[in-house]
């Protein structure tokens, strides 16, 4: 395509140029013609008619040539008013020296392009025009050599026929001329056959000279087979073809390229789940591996490792190593015996641990304070004992004490005491104020002179220990006493009430009062405390004397009436109750009388049993009789039964209660062959527990009557008009799922103009709106569930709520309902799926490990036979799905 | 040996199809070549899962329930508890016991769904827990009132009882939890362990729906059809069923205040009413001597059969338990045909009422609370053999027990997931008539309307009326005469908002006089 253009185009540029094809025609090598573009010669546009009459006048030899508008010799004339030559023109020539062009092999438009002119661009742009204004461009310039080079092989053919003698001659002083020259033709200097007008060298020309010289028969054979081989060069693409031919080569480049990835590209997508960094090596993962890969750094850890690794040092290690081994053995009773030894220390220490533990854990005052006392025992025994010892003590004591007076730690100098102390002791409660006082108590100790550290300590401390006990109960009476003192005073004035001022208002008056009763009433309550804890005080200390004396007793005394009534109580309680206390002597009775009454009661049963079907249906029909007059609120037959029987049965149980407020003894027994208890509770919820009591008597008595076979019957169709209530019911939700359309009625005067209108009735359009509506109606009825089934009644109202567990409209790449609903039919969870299966179902599309960084995609080659395996299985998959349609559709069939 | 292997394969197949739960994709149709790639990714991931699941159930579930097989002329109702007794195992023969207990009334049974435990309470209040296992009473209380159900929440720890003016919650050391108030005197329990939900009918025939875990009373219905105590829960899908003395039963989610399902079962009055556990089955009995066996998909009767029941069960394998009197009849549909016929029966002493049949979970046995006490007779081939620990484990330790708690809360289904169809949920819903189009909507409908406007060619016109002008003028007109209705339709929108808006609030005031305008009651 392109190459068809390009002689178009050569075609259109030749003649319009013709008159400059003189110039390049010398400097064309020894090109053959085209034998096409010899015969298109002809056909090119001619010069314009004024210019040719005027070669015509200039040359009147070549007038009647002046057809074919490409007349060599014409040209130079031309041109003479042409002075100025094209630069590029002018370097061509020299460019295609003869010189050089023996060597020129390449096709002249690779030459062509890599010239870098300004006319290359303008080739572009008047590529086409090209025999516009009186530029020339390369592709012209080109075309016109073509066409030069056809007649100098023309003429090169005359000289090898040996036609062209004549030419030779001409030639020949032309040839010297060329090479005389002395400058380089350029625009100022135009060559010689422009300024001559004759401008045909062929290589004929150039070998002529030469002939007859060594090496010119090989010269001249290899010209000749030039000339033979050598073909047209074709003229340079457009600019434009030529970069789309680029691109188009660069693209199937690019595309080869990149297909390449296309596998793995399509694998990554196909794929369900992508894996990302899959295994990642992140290096040593002990410290034997790390510490292995050490290598010796600084001096000294050259030096160790030297030492450490020096030949001599391991060779005497490894031949020690046995004999080390040797000394290393140990005997077995050695062994047995240290082994024992370590159990059993660690034994010991465990057990020591464990009791430390569980003494650590004793929150019990007393035997901290015994404990206490103990060490202290030992200590003073020890000192008793050892002297060095009692040193010590004397000495830590001193310690402590010099430390007190350096101090001052006990006095009231702490943070802690000077806060307490700007407060007030007296706003303290009882534990700071002892602390308070411990404190000073301490300071006292540690400051005071004492003679000798060993009276001191064992003195006071036994002293102090029985001084305690002794003090603490003094102590505690005499506070007592003050106390009760002080609110017997408070008891006992009465203060007086306020006479003037904000306090005497009356409702002041009456608050105070309130107030004070109250304080009375707790000062009271106070007291008898205090006298009460006195007591125990007293019995405390009367202890060692009376054993067990007032407090034990006075405690007896109230309890005994307590117990005693509380024993009344029970019993009473135990009457009432209908499955009392077992261990009762009563009930004892009562169970002798329950199995006495087992035979009689068993009777009572066998009545019963078969007749439970037999006393509901006359619980019917004793609503039937009530059912004239039964309330109308109630709809269904077995509430008023039930109220009838039980007003029945009410009246009995009362009867037992009667009897039960004559004989609780009687009572207890029947509650306990109470047996039809539960058809009256079940019936009556009215009743009270009480009620348990009612049957007891009554329900024995009871008769069951044998009901009718009328009855029988009647209750088995009692439900009849069931059937028709229940049509009745679905009519009318019918009609309120689907409202009945409202009859047409006439606007009162509608019609009533005239005579006629009033006999035409409705108009035709409310009848056919009534129609259609009614229609409609009838077709949303048939459409319901139970359109088909006369005896259930689905309801079709919308449940909004359960409305957000649908969709409304199918997910994305769905697009139809039943493809999206099948793909929802299997749960994915782990409840209904294998173990091994629920990864896979549930795998995320991207997996990555946290912190790995995802590579790009590396080319991996793909074997061929992985690719048609590809293919197949894309191939298998739609198979797979056809033959499980087939194989389901068949299924279906058999079935 | 082929033929074995072959039938082998068809069992295998049959498994993994029931594990495949329906039918895989048709992907053939489909041109999104990207979706058509995940979803055959998906269903050969389904297809392993389900062959998997098939060959655990082959390898690793290997008990099979067992059943009577008469031989000859023997007839399987025939075979009496005692013959049973001679043929196995000890810890078998544990299971035949009659506790005997004439004085605290008729006895209700519950079990624990991992039939480990049972609760059963007296008429007359008293209450006691037993641990089947070891046959240990764990506790034994007296509430002193009546008592009429009682029934297990989620593990052994919690039981509701229903007594004489409320239902009570007690843990297993018998402690009050609670006493829920708001139910009034309940005649009958049932807990939802799925969605944590205590069921109740009172005897004003009202039904409550109450959340266990946060104490919320979910729903609150009167049934306006009697007082009732035939109350059951389909186990498939959570709904409750009630049956009514006009012989109708209904059908109740907690969200809805009309029965799902409202049908006429029997002339007479609805004695009792049990569940398939597929859901697919319910047995129901009338007063009038029929026992009808329903189709809950089609609400069909498949079969009706003669007899009383004063109460029904079926077994996890689908027996059909129907205790009336001091007799008990065992129902059996080996086949597959849901035809029910004859298995078992067992008569007991004299006297004895049956109150209650249950069959116990995960065992060959049944459970019948009566007047006298409660008993437990084997009925072989009634449990599933093999537990599933993530339902439930009748082996479960304290730990498990603890940890299946909170998974099961953490699980808790929200009330509106009850349903009668329960597979609905996730699906594309079913447009609706009536629903008001949203003001997006709106807005691409008009610009519909103006596209096509737009785009309609005009007639060549005489040469006058062609002018450019008139023809642009035109156009206006259409696009206009286009857009009118729906602007209309918003108008009047407006409007009717607006009003409503009027008449609202009270007459508009001044600002400065606001604060003088009587505040409405809260």
């Amino acid at each position: 395509m392109a190459v068809k253009k390009r002689k178009e185009r050569a075609v259109g540029g030749e003649s319009g140029n013709s008159k400059k094809f003189k110039k390049y025609s010398n400097s064309k090598g020894p090109m053959k013609k085209n034998k096409n573009d010899t015969r298109k010669k002809g056909k090119g546009p001619r010069l314009p008619s004024a210019l040719r009459t005027e070669l015509d006048r200039l040359d009147p030899k070549i007038a009647s040539d002046s057809d074919d508008g490409i007349d060599l010799d014409v040209g130079n004339d031309v041109y003479e008013y042409e002075e100025e030559v094209p630069q590029e023109e002018s370097r061509k020539n020299r460019r295609f020296d003869p010189v050089e062009n023996y060597d020129y092999e390449l096709p002249e438009d690779f030459e062509d392009e890599n010239v870098p002119s300004d006319d290359e661009d303008d080739d572009g742009d008047f590529g086409v025009g090209g025999n516009k204004g009186s530029r020339n461009d390369d592709v012209d310039a080109s075309d016109g050599d073509e066409e030069e080079d056809d007649e100098r092989h023309l003429r090169m053919l005359q000289g090898v026929t040996g036609m062209s003698t004549d030419a030779f001659g001409g030639k020949k002083k032309r040839n010297s001329v060329v090479i005389s020259e002395a400058h380089p033709e350029s625009e100022d200097n135009p060559t010689r056959d422009v300024l001559e007008g004759d401008s045909h060298i062929t290589l004929q020309d150039l070998l002529d000279p030469i002939q007859g010289k060594a090496g010119y028969s090989k010269l001249r054979k290899r010209v000749q087979h030039m000339d033979r081989k050598s073909t047209s060069v074709q003229a340079p693409l457009p600019k434009v073809d030529r970069e789309k031919l680029e691109r188009m080569a660069v693209y199937e480049h690019s595309k080869k390229d990149i297909t390449k990835w296309e596998h793995l590209v399509k694998r990554n997508r196909e794929a369900p789940t992508v894996f990302f960094g899959g295994d990642v090596d992140l290096g040593f993962s002990t410290v034997g591996a790390i510490a292995s890969e050490f290598e010796p750094r600084t001096e000294f850890e050259k030096k160790i490792a030297s030492l450490v690794y020096d030949d001599k040092v391991m060779e005497a290690h490894k031949a020690d190593g046995s004999k080390l081994l040797e000394l290393n053995k140990i005997s077995e009773e050695d062994y047995m015996k240290h082994r024992d030894h370590v159990a059993k220390m660690r034994s010991l220490l465990f057990r020591h641990e464990m009791k430390q533990k569980r003494i650590k854990k004793i929150k019990s005052k007393t035997y901290h304070r015994l404990k206490n006392k103990d060490k202290l025992k030992v200590e003073s025994a020890e000192m008793l004992m050892d002297p060095e010892a009692a040193k010590e003590q004397a000495r830590k004591q001193e310690f402590k004490r010099a430390e007190e007076r350096m101090t001052l730690k006990h006095k009231n100098k702490s943070k802690w005491a000077r806060r307490i102390l700007e407060r007030g002791l007296n706003a303290q409660d009882e534990g700071t104020r002892a602390a308070m006082a411990e404190q000073l108590h301490q300071h006292a100790l540690l400051t005071r002179k004492i003679n000798t550290v060993k009276d001191s300590s064992s003195s006071s401390d036994s002293s102090s220990d029985d001084d305690d006990e002794g003090s603490n109960e003094d102590r505690a009476s005499e506070l007592l006493e003050k106390a009760k003192e002080k609110t017997l005073k408070v008891l006992e004035d009465d203060e007086e009430l306020p006479n003037s001022g904000v306090l005497s208002l009356p409702f002041m008056v009456r608050g105070l009062k309130k107030r004070r009763e109250e304080a009375i009433e707790e000062a009271k309550l106070a007291l008898q405390e205090y006298e009460q804890l006195e007591g125990t005080n007293d019995a405390e200390n009367s202890k060692p004397a009376t054993a067990s004396g007032r407090r034990v007793f006075g405690r007896a005394n109230n309890e005994v009436p307590d117990s005693n009534k509380k024993t009344k109580t029970d019993n009473k309680m135990k009457m009432d109750n209908y499955y009392g206390n077992s261990d009762s002597e009563g009930d004892l009775e009562a169970k002798a009388n329950v199995n006495i009454e087992g035979g009689k009661r068993n009777d009572v049963e066998k009545d019963v049993g078969p007749n439970y079907d037999r006393k509901e249906a006359a619980d019917v029909s004793i609503f039937k009789n009530f059912d004239d007059n039964g309330d109308p609120g109630s709809k269904t037959t077995y509430e008023v039964a039930i109220f009838a029987s039980d007003s029945w049965r009410k009246m009995k149980s009362e009867n037992g209660v009667d009897k039960n407020a004559k004989k609780l003894q009687q009572v207890k027994e029947a509650i306990v062959h109470n047996k039809d208890m539960e058809e009256g509770e079940e019936d009556s919820d009215s009743e009270s527990e009480q009620m348990v009591d009612g049957i007891l008597s009554s329900a024995p008595k009871e008769s069951y009557e044998l009901p009718s076979q009328s009855e029988l019957i009647r209750h088995a169709f009692a439900g009849d008009d069931v059937e028709e209530e229940f049509e009745k019911d679905k009519q009318e939700i019918l009609n309120e799922e689907n409202p009945e359309p409202d009859k047409p009625v006439l606007l009162p005067g509608w019609g009533q103009w005239t005579h006629v209108q009033q006999k035409k009735g409705l108009p035709w359009w409310m009848l056919k709106e009534h129609e259609d509506a009614k229609r409609k109606r009838e077709e949303s009825l048939k459409k319901r569930k139970d359109a088909q089934l006369k005896h259930v009644i689905i309801s079709e109202k919308v449940d909004k709520k359960a409305e957000k567990l649908q969709t409304k409209s199918l997910p994305y790449p769905f697009t139809s309902k039943e493809l999206f609903e099948q793909s929802m039919r299997m749960p994915i969870g782990s409840e209904s799926n294998p173990e091994t299966a629920i990864r896979s179902l549930n795998r995320p599309e991207v997996m990555k490990k946290p912190g790995v960084i995802i590579k790009p995609i590396k080319f991996v080659e793909m074997h061929h036979h992985e690719k048609s395996e590809d293919n197949k299985r894309s191939g298998q998959k739609q198979k797979k799905n056809k033959s499980k349609g087939a194989s389901g559709k068949n299924k279906k069939q058999s079935n | 040996m082929g033929a074995k292997k072959e039938n082998n394969d068809d069992e295998m197949d049959e498994k993994v199809k029931k594990y495949l739960r329906g039918e895989a994709a048709n992907l053939e149709g489909l041109k999104d070549k990207k979706l058509k790639g995940q979803l055959a990714v998906r269903e050969d991931l389904y297809g392993k899962s389900a062959k998997t699941a098939a060959k655990i159930e082959k390898w690793l579930l290997p008990s099979e329930g067992g059943y009577l097989e008469a031989e000859g002329i023997e007839k399987t109702w025939r075979i009496k508890q005692e013959s049973i007794a001679r043929e196995i195992d000890i810890s078998s023969s544990k299971n035949q016991y009659d506790i005997v207990l004439p004085e605290l009334g008729p006895y209700t049974l519950d079990f624990t769904s991992n039939g480990r435990y049972m609760a059963a309470a007296g008429r007359k209040g008293h209450l006691a827990i037993v641990d089947m296992k070891t046959l240990n009473l764990i506790k034994e209380i007296q509430v002193k009132e009546t008592v009429r159900d009682v029934v297990y929440l989620h593990n052994e720890l919690f039981f509701a009882v229903a007594q004489k003016k409320y239902p009570y919650i007690y843990n297993r050391d018998g402690t009050e939890l609670h006493c829920l108030k708001e139910h009034g005197a309940v005649l009958r329990l049932q807990f939802l362990k799925n969605h944590f939900l205590l069921a109740s009918i009172n005897k004003f025939g009202q039904l409550h729906y109450q959340d266990v875990t946060m104490g919320e009373m979910v729903g609150n219905f009167r049934t306006g059809l009697g007082r009732t105590d035939v109350m059951q829960v389909n186990p498939f899908n959570g709904v409750v069923a009630l049956g009514h003395s006009s012989g109708t039963v209904t059908m109740w989610k907690p969200t809805s205040s009309v029965p799902l399902v409202k049908m006429l079962c029997h002339p007479g009055p609805v004695s009792s009413l049990a569940f398939h556990p597929n859901g697919h089955l319910m047995a129901t009995s009338g007063k009038e001597n029929k026992i009808k066996i329903w189709d809950l998909r089609k609400f069909e009767v498949i079969q009706t059969m003669p007899g009383h029941a004063k109460t029904l069960n079926f077994s996890q394998k689908g027996l059909l338990a129907a205790g009336t009197g001091s007799f008990i009849k065992v129902l059996a549909d080996f086949s597959g045909s849901q035809n029910y016929n004859s298995y078992m029966t067992h008569s007991m002493a004299k006297g004895y009422q049956v109150g209650k049949v249950l069959f116990r979970p995960y065992e060959d046995v049944l459970g019948i609370g009566h007047s006298m006490g409660w008993s437990s007779i084997l009925i072989p081939g009634s449990g599933e053999p093999n537990f599933d620990s993530w339902v439930a484990n009748p082996f479960e330790t304290s730990k498990q027990r603890r940890e299946k708690e909170v998974h099961s809360l953490l699980d808790k289904l929200p009330p509106e997931t009850i349903m009668l169809d329960p597979t609905k949920v996730g699906t594309v819903r079913a447009p609706q008539k009536k629903e008001k189009p949203t003001k997006k909507e709106i807005e691409a409908e008009m610009e519909a309307a103006i596209e096509t406007a737009k785009n309609t060619d005009f007639k060549k016109k005489t040469k006058g009326r062609n002018k450019p002008s008139k023809r642009a003028k035109k156009r206006q007109e259409m696009i206009e005469r286009a857009k009118k209705p729906l602007l209309e339709q918003q108008i009047q929108e407006h409007e009717t908002s607006r009003k409503k808006q009027k008449t609202n609030p009270e007459i508009e005031m001044p600002k400065s006089l606001q604060r003088f305008v009587r505040q409405k009651a809260p």
